[in-house]
């Protein structure tokens, strides 16, 4: 069985009245669905997610410390001015500042009440720092090398030697063959977060595309659709709308997410994750176009809601493998995958957050999107034609591509 | 002018409509009648374009039919549907404005409709809090809601009372005006009061169609004679008609080869005559007839 849906080229009025349909059906999925309060409460909880999980990872990964040390005068001072650029060495903004108390014993309160890190106190032979349980040893460090490098001057100056010919040839500096990026924790966990929310938010507005088209079916509203506008108009209007709805979800998480990674003060992981949060975007889009075509078969496959636990399984399998690939998976694997249509829509940006994935690459894989979009919602549009109206009992994806037109 | 000119439908090799053709004649009621299984709905699913014939074709004005005059035609199908939890008003909107007509027009006319099966005031509520036979006016509204230039019902009567019969049927003959109307019935005291045509159908074929006085009038002209004696058995002998039964006084006898007049003028010249009626048939004996 199938449907007449044979427009006639010279009647243009009313071809043109055909073609506006599917904006009337898009328009029904969008404002059945907004006023859904699932759809609202499910979009919140995702945003406070997504900023909850940058403002933790800031939180967790190494921000930038003011170290405070108590000083009873100011050659102390100036050890711990000195000592706040050795603090700085790994450019995280860290600093050390002296804070002036009048006695040592005022230097040790500041310490034990949590108002100083340390203090740094003048002895007979040197320096002594005090800490409370513990010093930081990075305070520790910067302080032990700023107070010896402040005596040996001094020493060298009363000697009438030149400190940097002293020094000369002792300087060791550090070289690393395979520097570990800085952000790396950061672009991982930013790829597997990219990866969950699609897996989500395509699931979610997935299975309202079938549910739509099932609740169409079970209610026999569908023979009155089917006889107002041709089939292709309503799977066109279910894509349309679910998408456009799917893809504000996801605009409004990479916006939540840039947000709050440029409130956190995390400038150098935007400028990495920025670009591949726009590709995120973009092949959101590609890829669930392309699925929303076999949610949409899926919906039309079933009879009756029950059903579609088993004909949204291949939808399911497509977004559920590349989740699984990205977590197990070799790279030349990953590599691989991140190419093929709708599971490098996934796999391509999670790749491009944790970096170093080649232009052409991205590229092969927008193409390849592009292509596999269309070539699948023109599948689905045969087969969704072909099996919409059967609703006497549930069809197989294979059977579907058996029936005759 | 509604034309179905040779369609007919098979499923898996069985054909379930064969080779039917009919008019429906606009400004004309056309009653579709036939057994269950006859392949009412499936013919009326093929003039709608849901379901695509195997041959033959629907004929709008003289020429094939397209999709958008398709789209321009009233449907009630068999099996009824809407949204079931979507409201009154915003379904008939919807449903409108998939026909074409704009939203404020949409808006206006389902207003209109609803009033008139004094739904007014349920035009906010949700479809699956109304009963059942309201639920049913819901569903003609949405087969009316885009002023259709045809209207093709299956069933629309099946589930009403006799005063919602009545109210449904004046809104149809005022709705459908001068265009063509077709509706399938298994009430044939109903589609006899309401048509003026009638289609009926029997194992996919068109077993008669024409209206419904050519109809009647397709079977021999039958008389009932009652005459004052206790005995009419004597008319046996007569010619140029067939006594179908005797009973006392009464008989009833079809006419073959005479004149009314000529049948009487021979009663009278033997017997006073106290009742002479043309037999009319009911539709149900002609469809009995037809299906048999």
């Amino acid at each position: 069985m199938s449907t007449a849906t044979t427009s006639d080229p010279t009647s243009t009025s009313t071809t043109e009245e055909v073609r506006g349909a599917w904006r009337v059906v898009a328009e029904r999925e969008i404002s059945t669905r907004v006023r859904e309060k699932s759809y609202i409460y499910s979009a919140v909880i995702m945003v406070v997610g997504v900023v909850a999980t940058v403002v933790l990872t800031s939180i967790l990964g190494g921000r930038p410390t003011d170290y405070k040390v108590a000083v009873t005068d100011d050659a102390s001072a100036a050890i711990v001015s000195a000592a706040s650029t050795v603090v700085d060495r790994t450019d995280d903004g860290s600093t050390a500042k002296p804070q002036q108390v009048g006695s040592t014993a005022a230097a040790e309160k500041a310490v034990r009440d949590g108002d100083a890190d340390a203090a740094l106190i003048a002895t007979d032979d040197g320096y002594e720092m005090v800490g409370k349980d513990e010093i930081d040893s990075t305070l520790s460090t910067a302080l032990s090398t700023a107070g010896s490098t402040a005596a040996l001057k001094a020493n060298a100056d009363s000697q009438g030697v030149d400190l940097a010919e002293l020094q000369k040839g002792s300087a060791v500096s550090e070289r690393l063959l395979d520097p570990a990026d800085g952000d790396a924790g950061a672009r991982q966990l930013a790829a597997y977060v990219f990866l969950i929310l699609f897996y989500i938010t395509a699931v979610t507005f997935g299975m309202s595309i079938a549910q739509s088209v099932v609740q169409e079916k079970e209610s026999r509203v569908v023979e009155i659709l089917a006889a107002a506008v041709p089939i292709r108009a309503m799977l066109w209007g279910k894509i349309a709308g679910n998408t456009l709805l799917a893809f504000a979800q996801i605009l409004l998480l990479a916006i939540a997410g840039i947000a709050s990674l440029a409130a956190t003060g995390e400038t150098g992981l935007l400028t990495a994750l920025g670009p591949a949060v726009g590709m995120y975007v973009v092949f959101f889009v590609l890829g669930f176009v392309a699925l929303a075509g076999l949610w949409a078969v899926a919906g039309s496959l079933a009879s009756r809601q029950e059903d579609l636990q088993s004909t949204t399984m291949p939808g399911q399998v497509l977004l559920f493998a590349p989740y699984i690939i990205a977590f197990s998976a070799g790279a030349s694997v990953k590599t691989v995958v991140s190419m093929l249509p709708i599971m490098s829509a996934m796999l391509m940006p999670s790749r491009m957050a944790e970096g170093g994935v080649p232009v052409w690459q991205i590229a092969v894989a927008v193409v390849v999107n592009v292509l596999g979009a269309i070539g699948i919602v023109r599948l689905a549009a045969r087969l969704y034609e072909r099996t919409l109206m059967r609703t006497e009992r549930k069809i197989g994806f294979g059977e579907a591509l058996r029936l005759s037109e | 002018m509604l034309d179905i000119s040779s369609l007919s439908r098979s499923y898996d090799g069985t054909l379930v409509v064969d080779d039917v053709t009919f008019r429906v004649t606009p400004g004309r009621m056309t009653g579709f009648v036939g057994a269950n299984g006859a392949g009412k709905t499936t013919t009326m699913r093929m003039i709608l374009g849901v379901l695509a014939p195997t041959s033959g074709q629907v004929l709008w004005n003289g020429s094939p039919i397209t999709t958008g005059q398709r789209r321009r035609f009233g449907y009630m199908p068999e099996e009824r549907g809407l949204y079931p939890r979507m409201r009154v008003s915003d379904q008939l909107v919807f449903l409108a404005r998939l026909h074409g007509v704009d939203r404020a027009e949409a808006a206006r006319r389902a207003r209109e409709l609803l009033d008139h099966f004094d739904l007014g005031d349920r035009a906010d509520d949700v479809l699956d809090t109304l009963s059942l036979g309201n639920q049913q006016r819901v569903q003609i509204a949405a087969s009316l809601i885009h002023r259709p230039d045809a209207l093709v019902l299956d069933e629309p009567f099946s589930g009403l009372d006799p005063v919602a019969v009545d109210a449904m049927a004046s809104l149809l003959a005022k709705e459908a005006g001068d265009k063509p109307l077709l509706f399938s019935s298994h009430q044939l005291d109903l589609v006899e009061r309401l048509c003026d045509d009638l289609v009926i159908l029997s194992h996919g074929k068109v077993v008669a169609a024409g209206s419904v006085d050519e109809l009647r009038g397709t079977g021999p002209e039958r008389y009932r004679v009652r005459l004052d004696g206790s005995d009419a058995a004597w008319i046996r002998g007569l010619r140029g008609i067939e006594v179908k039964d005797v009973d006392g006084g009464t008989a009833l006898v079809d006419l073959d080869g005479i004149t009314p007049s000529e049948l009487l003028s021979q009663l009278v010249a033997k017997e006073p005559v106290a009742e002479f009626t043309r037999v009319r048939q009911p539709l149900s004996a002609i469809f009995r007839e037809v299906n048999r």
